[in-house]
């Protein structure tokens, strides 16, 4: 009898999470379509720029990114940014140096150190600190923090500057890469403070605990087991504030003094450089073939900052793996 | 019948860990007064402040930190205190610049308040006419229509690439995500530079408020998307499957249960996104014309905006201008700082309420 039986076997189900009805399928569509809208924003960001840029690009040729002159005669156009380029690069450099002790003394502070009322108070000073609009921060740098700091970088050269960084031949401590450097640490710090919170507050208490427990210090705590594990999240942060310091533009504006002229390592000189505030110092008063120059420049600080922001997200991604 | 338990403090004796002896408390309060008087004695003796404190404060500070610490607690204390002094300095310098900027605005832009900076506008005023006359009216009701325009489009923009995110399994989501990140550090000159080039280079328009309103889009986008997928992702999943289960479609159950339950992180993700935008100056200097006069329409002409009013009179060398500009950001300051408590008061209130629940 058994060998007739022939049971009759259901085909197998497959469950779909598809959505079946018409409404579901026009709501996820249109998340869908919101969602990769950033995507479209971007690469038109790009064909825009690139567009009208190209023809700067075809005149200038590669000298545009390493050549250091700026002549807008409608004849004989030269258009390089060489200069702003490493400007920019040396006062993110300043910025990131001063801005990473700053930032991670504050996260620390805020989740190790405090308790949670002087904590929580603290995150919003920082919140806040992020907050304030660049244009604000560039007034305070031009009108308040400018002449103090020159103070300090006077006191930097009188006391180093033996040394070819700090050195000054005119006596001049305005408008220094130095000031704008500290400018630029001031926006970032936020930053770079708010990931390294996240990390810090994320990591698993019981690591830091049974440390704690076998006899380490805070310091070796802080060396042997928080950095270790945080480094990744710290790095991935560090990067997202260096891709604001590339971008910054108003407040440097103010308190930098742009020289077409590459200065590659004295920052007490009132000489520097910012794609940034280059393009919107130039913008006002450009014919259209300059405009095309600034769009140009425009192109390389967007895929510059670009690249440094991913890269920076990817990181910090990467650094905090309980968050699918 | 039932034994009534009064609940007990704990003794204090049960954390003896918070115990200090007195003579390491006597310790404390000399590492902490030691330094700053040998700084000011330092500072007396003509030392400039700068110089008293790197050179004098700090050091001697640390140097006292780590000889009471390994008083206290032995060899590792020494590298503790260390840690922690230097760690509190840095904070300290973060909190003494933070606090430089908020106290220079309020305290220089107070100067320039009174009722017709409020409600007059720029016509007539050159950078040295006095106080008296002019005032930011103009600008504020620009930026309010500007901000305004590009909350309508960013925000459900915004919202639905957070749903993208959390509610279905797209399979650009990395990507997307990623992007959106990467959008949050897109210099604003350079969101300011696309429309230039999208519109104004193409001749579609001149110099106009939607123009300005559309370059902050980008930088917008990111913070509203972000904030708002952090607030959807801490909605608990089963309260969407209950939902789905009971067989609602999933856009009904987003609208009904989801999106209520995420509404304070949302109204907060909105109000970031205007915080991060209404000082934005680069995209409207390269895209706007700032007018001298009140312009309702952000469709047609000049439009002035705080961030480009304060951008026109900062770099001169009259005090009323400066004035002026101080006034403008302190403006702008109160505006961040209403949006911002507002955002705190909207996070606060679901905390509460999350406690009352339990």
């Amino acid at each position: 009898m058994s060998e007739n039986e022939t049971k009759p076997v259901a085909e197998r189900r497959v469950l779909r999470a598809k959505p079946f009805s018409r409404s579901d399928r026009i709501f996820f569509k249109t998340a869908t379509a919101a969602a990769n809208s950033s995507i479209v924003l971007v690469t038109l960001i790009l064909v825009f720029l690139a567009w009208r840029s190209w023809p700067a690009f075809q005149s200038q040729g590669i000298g545009y990114i390493f050549g250091s002159t700026w002549d807008n005669n409608p004849e004989k156009m030269i258009m390089q940014i060489g200069p702003m380029l490493w400007g920019s690069i040396q006062l993110s450099i300043i910025g990131v140096l001063l801005a990473v002790p700053m930032s991670i003394s504050i996260a620390y502070f805020i989740v190790f150190m405090a308790n949670k009322k002087i904590g929580s108070g603290v995150t919003i000073l920082v919140d806040l600190l992020a907050a304030l609009p660049s244009v604000v921060l560039g007034l305070w740098g031009l009108i308040v923090f400018s002449p103090v700091a020159a103070g300090w970088a006077k006191l930097l050269h009188d006391t180093l500057g033996f040394l070819p960084f700090f050195a000054n031949e005119d006596g001049n401590f305005l408008r220094s890469p130095f000031i704008a450097g500290w400018v630029v640490a001031v926006m970032i710090v936020p930053i770079i403070a708010s990931v390294t919170r996240e990390i810090f507050s994320q990591l698993d208490r019981e690591l830091i605990n049974a440390s704690l427990a076998l006899g380490a210090g805070r310091w070796s705590t802080f060396r042997r087991v928080i950095l270790p594990t945080a480094s990744g999240g710290i790095v991935g942060g560090v990067l997202l504030g260096l891709g604001r310091a590339l971008g910054e533009t108003v407040a440097i504006y103010f308190v930098l003094n742009l020289v077409f002229e590459v200065n590659w390592f004295n920052i007490l000189q009132a000489k520097g450089g910012s794609v940034a505030s280059m393009i919107m110092s130039k913008f006002g008063e450009a014919g259209p073939a300059e405009v095309a120059g600034l769009m140009a420049a425009g192109v390389v600080l967007f895929v510059v900052t670009l690249l440094v922001n991913s890269l920076a997200s990817y990181i910090v991604v990467k650094a905090q793996p309980w968050r699918k | 019948m039932e034994k009534v338990i009064t609940p007990v403090a704990r003794p204090k004796t049960a954390e003896p860990w918070k115990q200090i002896s007195f003579t390491n408390m006597v310790l404390l309060v000399l590492a902490s007064v030691v330094p700053l008087g040998v700084a000011l004695i330092a500072m007396l003796a003509g030392l400039q402040f700068e110089l008293a404190l790197l050179l004098v404060f700090l050091p001697v500070q640390l140097v006292v930190g780590a000889l009471v610490g390994r008083r206290v607690s032995g060899k590792r204390g020494m590298s503790d205190a260390i840690l922690q002094v230097l760690v509190i300095f840095f904070a300290a310098s973060v909190f003494v610049l933070l606090v430089s900027v908020v106290w220079s605005v309020i305290q220089s832009g107070l100067s320039a308040m009174s009722w017709q900076f409020f409600s007059q506008n720029n016509v007539y005023i050159s950078q040295s006419t006095s106080l008296e006359y002019g005032g930011v009216g103009h600008a504020i009701i620009g930026t309010l229509l500007l901000v305004t325009l590009s909350t309508i489009v960013t925000v459900p923009l915004g919202i639905a690439t957070a749903v993208y995110l959390t509610e279905t399994r797209g399979k650009t989501r990395s990507v997307v995500r990623t992007l959106i990140q990467a959008l949050s550090g897109l210099p604003s000159v350079v969101a300011g530079l696309f429309i230039y080039a999208m519109f104004i280079a193409s001749g579609i328009t001149q110099y106009v408020g939607w123009a300005g309103s559309l370059s902050l889009i980008p930088l917008m986008l990111p913070t509203v998307a972000r904030v708002a997928e952090e607030s959807l992702l801490l909605v608990p999943q089963e309260l969407r499957n209950g939902a789905l289960a009971l067989g609602a479609p999933a856009w009904r159950a987003f609208w009904l249960v989801t999106m209520p339950a995420a509404k304070s992180g949302l109204i907060t993700a909105v109000l970031l996104g205007i915080a991060r935008i209404i000082g934005e100056t680069a995209p409207l200097v390269v895209t706007t014309f700032a007018a001298n006069g009140t312009n309702l329409n952000p469709f047609n002409g000049a439009i002035a905006t705080l961030p480009t009013y304060l951008y026109g009179f900062i770099n001169s060398n009259f005090d009323t201008a400066v004035q002026r500009a101080w006034g403008a950001a302190l403006v702008i300051l109160i505006l961040v700082a209403i949006l911002f408590i507002a955002a705190r008061v909207m996070t606060r209130s679901k905390k509460a309420k999350k406690k009352a629940g339990k």
